[in-house]
């Protein structure tokens, strides 16, 4: 077995055995049922608030409360939650191991750091699969079995798109592919911090606040923050929704993919970096 | 004989604050080597710099004689250590942190070597216990269990009998001589307590503020023929006054109502009788070897 | 939906005639209209409404007199949520209920049509003017344009096919106007979308179409009523 893959083996044994993995997956489902109980109980009404403007001119046939438009609002609702989610485990991989003294352990075996850092870096975005995964069968099975499947209406500031129930499955396993990559690009965010701090809570916060911040600014409809929308990994990590564009926008998430790449392999690359230059002084 | 650990020069600094001052020492294959200094005095960045914990702002590591930062994964694969207190996944058993350790260090083992291990460092029957369930003194044992498990020809061990009891001391020290007589183990042992490297250790060094002190075998260090000698006297000023004319002079390094001499330890019964055929009463005397005298000036401060 | 095919058919039930009274243009339609007791078509639709993107979709219409109507599809699709053309119907078979002038005559895809207005004799109708293009020779509705109190104005454009001789319009677009529908950034949350300046002052109202295409007609087919009790899908 080389010792990476054995490396590997014993990040996985830790992220499966640790109590705090499963708060995430607590959260989530708790987050799901929360949402799915509430639009089935009073789903029309508040639907009626977002669609006031349609309702006022058209009436809409159709089921549009249904297991489609749920998982959209639920991966919508969760864009704050599941990047907390995610850093509340993989702000910890490293800064955590510090701050309890198994780093210690850790870097005096024979594994080289790149190896250990990318050995907890691929543990964390397994988790992060996990996390989705979860995610989607809730969100989109689970809804789909109590609201049933149907033409997906989705919002945005241009007003809405219909998207035919028949053209939506390679959607949704797009947008997951990319929620993906964007929740992979937190998970490094915070396994880089975590490599630069000596406590859990540090990183952990960190990353909230950046996400915080970066999305009021994405928000606002102030023309002069378009100028660091762009720049911002936030911006992009909602690229998602432009899968339910029609006609889809190749180019721009494309565009969204390129930007989140390149921060997951800058947030890796100062990981690593950082990580092989770090005195173990605790 | 091919030296386990040779330290050229090496020194780590944090901005102007220097941790350890171009030290350079030898560890030969088989030693129980002492490494000796009061808290805060480098032990344990050089411990770490040795175990890549940290790297040397200066100077070069070597284990078995291979350059550590050229050759570290060989060399990770013949130490085992406990650098400062042994910490584990509290979540996971006793066996499944040594299954962890024994995989990162590519061994494949199997359960009955664990349980085996566990046994030797009297812990037998708690593998399944989580670590979170453990004392201190256990967790101590545990960690020389992974520190252990892959049979290394090196171990490292900071400060390894804090928080174990007398009879965990005892035990460990059984283990270490046991591990170096019978297993051929090199044992690099830091401390600050003297009697405890006294005890143990075959060679060893004294470092303070970064910086060698004295290093050496340990029964030569110990042993010098000149020692400090601590006279108190019912009358320190006729005493003083007696020895400053006398030929005793040139050992006289202190005065007052305690003074200390710097002599040769078969001189003392000749000072005690001038001084007794001088009419100096002597309320005590005592005396201790330099590098304890040493040793006791620099832990008191 | 129900309402406008249902006034579509009271209008279109006119039988090649050619008058300059209003009265009698409208007679005829209600006479015209008195053949078809339930019809069911395929249908294909279009929608262009400003701010909502939606694609091509196809359904069955479900129709029995004396005003019940289904439209069925697979999916999510937008009808006028009041329609006009209902009310208009209902006047035109209640001819107490409204007087008719023409007001002028237009030509429509080569139709010399007579405009009649319909104008309610209550204060309180819902309907504040109905407008109807007329063909004088050949009685078929080929435009309407109907104003109500809570609905503004909607628009109706037909053509005609095989079924003219119902009085069936193969197709028919609906415009109305309308503010570009919007979804506040906070609530749509796309921030990955570029801020687009604001307007100054009141958001310009735009045109929205709604085309409806039928074909494969069956007149009074005698359909289960099930077809058009059946739940939304």
């Amino acid at each position: 077995m080389s010792l990476f893959v054995a490396t590997l083996q014993n990040e996985f044994v830790k992220t499966i055995r640790r109590p705090r993995s499963y708060i995430g997956f607590g959260i989530i489902t708790f987050i799901c049922l929360m949402l799915q109980a509430a639009f089935y109980q009073d789903g029309k009404e508040i639907l009626s608030t977002v669609t006031a403007q349609i309702d006022s001119i058209f009436s809409v046939q159709g089921n549009i409360l249904n297991g489609n438009l749920i998982c959209f609002i639920v991966l919508q609702t969760l864009i704050v939650q599941m990047p907390l989610l995610v850093a509340f485990v993989t702000g910890d991989t490293l800064s955590g191991e510090t701050a309890s003294g198994t780093i210690r352990f850790l870097l005096t075996r024979p594994a080289s750091r790149i190896q250990i850092l990318l050995a907890k870096w691929l543990a964390g975005l397994f988790y992060t699969l996990m996390l989705l995964l979860v995610l989607g069968i809730l969100a989109l099975f689970v809804s789909r079995w109590i609201f049933g499947s149907g033409d997906l209406m989705s919002l945005n500031s241009e007003g809405l798109t219909i998207i035919r129930a028949d053209d939506i499955n390679w959607r949704w396993m797009g947008a997951f592919g990319i929620a993906f990559l964007s929740l992979s690009v937190v998970a490094t965010y915070a396994t880089l911090l975590s490599c630069l701090m000596d406590n859990s809570i540090t990183p952990i916060v960190t990353v909230m606040a950046t996400i915080i911040v970066f999305t009021i600014i994405g928000l606002f409809d102030i023309p002069s923050f378009d100028v660091l929308k762009p720049y911002l990994f936030t911006t992009h990590m909602i690229a998602w929704r432009s899968l339910f564009e029609d006609p889809v926008p190749y180019s721009d998430i494309l565009f969204s993919c390129g930007v989140l790449v390149f921060h997951l392999l800058a947030f890796l690359g100062l990981a690593i970096y950082f990580f092989n230059r770090k005195d173990i002084s605790n | 004989m091919t030296a386990a650990i040779h330290l050229n020069n090496v020194s780590k600094t944090y901005g102007n604050f220097t941790a350890v001052d171009h030290l350079s020492f030898t560890v030969r294959q088989g030693d129980i080597y002492g490494f000796l200094g009061p808290n805060g005095s480098g032990k344990s960045t050089t411990l770490r710099m040795i175990m890549s914990l940290i790297q040397p702002s200066a100077g070069e590591i070597f284990l078995f004689g291979h350059s550590l930062k050229e050759n570290r994964k060989a060399i990770m694969q013949k130490i085992g250590c406990i650098i400062e207190k042994p910490d584990f996944y509290t979540y996971l058993s006793a066996t499944e942190n040594l299954q962890l350790f024994a995989r990162a260090s590519e061994l494949s083992f199997r359960k009955a070597d664990i349980d085996r291990l566990l046994e030797q460092v009297g812990l037998q029957g708690r593998g399944n216990d989580t670590v979170k369930t453990f004392s201190h003194g256990m967790k101590q044992r545990l960690g020389l269990a992974q520190a252990l498990i892959h049979d290394p020809e090196l171990i490292i061990l900071d400060e390894p009998n804090t928080g174990l009891d007398p009879q965990g001391i005892i035990d460990l020290r059984n283990l270490i001589l046991n591990l170096n007589k019978q297993h051929g183990k090199t044992i690099l042992f830091s401390s600050h307590i003297l009697s405890e490297v006294q005890t143990l250790c075959t060679s060893m060094i004294v470092i303070h503020h970064g910086k060698t002190i004295v290093q050496g075998k340990v029964d030569e260090l110990l042993s010098t023929e000149t020692v400090t000698v601590r006279l108190e006297l019912a009358q320190p000023e006729n005493g003083i006054a007696f020895i400053q004319q006398s030929a005793w002079h040139a050992y006289l390094q202190e005065q007052g109502s305690e003074c200390r001499f710097a002599m040769p330890k078969t001189e003392i019964s000749l000072l005690v009788r001038a001084l007794s055929e001088a009419g100096i009463a002597i309320n005590r005397i005592d005396y201790k070897n330099q590098l304890e005298e040493y040793f006791l000036k620099i832990t008191q401060h | 939906m129900k309402s406008i095919l249902f006034c579509c058919l009271a209008l279109l039930s006119v039988s090649a005639f050619a008058t300059d009274d209003p009265k009698v243009l409208i007679r005829e339609l209600n006479k015209k209209f008195a053949v078809v007791q339930d019809y069911t078509a395929k249908v294909q639709m279009d929608f262009a409404i400003p701010g909502v993107k939606m694609n091509h979709m196809s359904g069955q219409v479900y129709f029995r007199k004396p005003d019940r109507f289904r439209m069925k599809a697979k999916g999510i699709f937008f009808l006028p949520k009041q329609n006009p053309l209902q009310q208009i119907g209902s006047m035109l078979l209640d001819t107490s209920a409204y007087t008719s002038i023409i007001s002028g005559y237009e030509t429509i895809a080569g139709h010399h049509c007579a405009i009649v207005n319909i104008i309610p004799t209550k204060d309180n109708a819902e309907l504040i003017l109905g407008k109807c293009w007329i063909d004088v020779a050949n009685p078929l509705i080929w435009k309407t344009q109907i104003t109500t109190r809570n609905n503004g104005t909607i628009e109706t454009q037909n053509q005609y096919g095989n079924d003219a001789k119902y009085t069936l319009p193969e197709k028919m677009e609906i415009r109305l106007e309308l503010k570009k529908i919007k979804v506040s950034r906070m609530i749509a949350g796309d921030i990955n979308k570029k801020s687009k300046p604001k307007t100054a002052g009141e958001e310009p109202l735009q045109t929205g179409k709604i085309s409806l295409q039928f074909s494969d007609y069956r007149i009074n087919s005698h359909f289960p009523e099930s077809d058009l009790q059946a739940s939304q899908e």
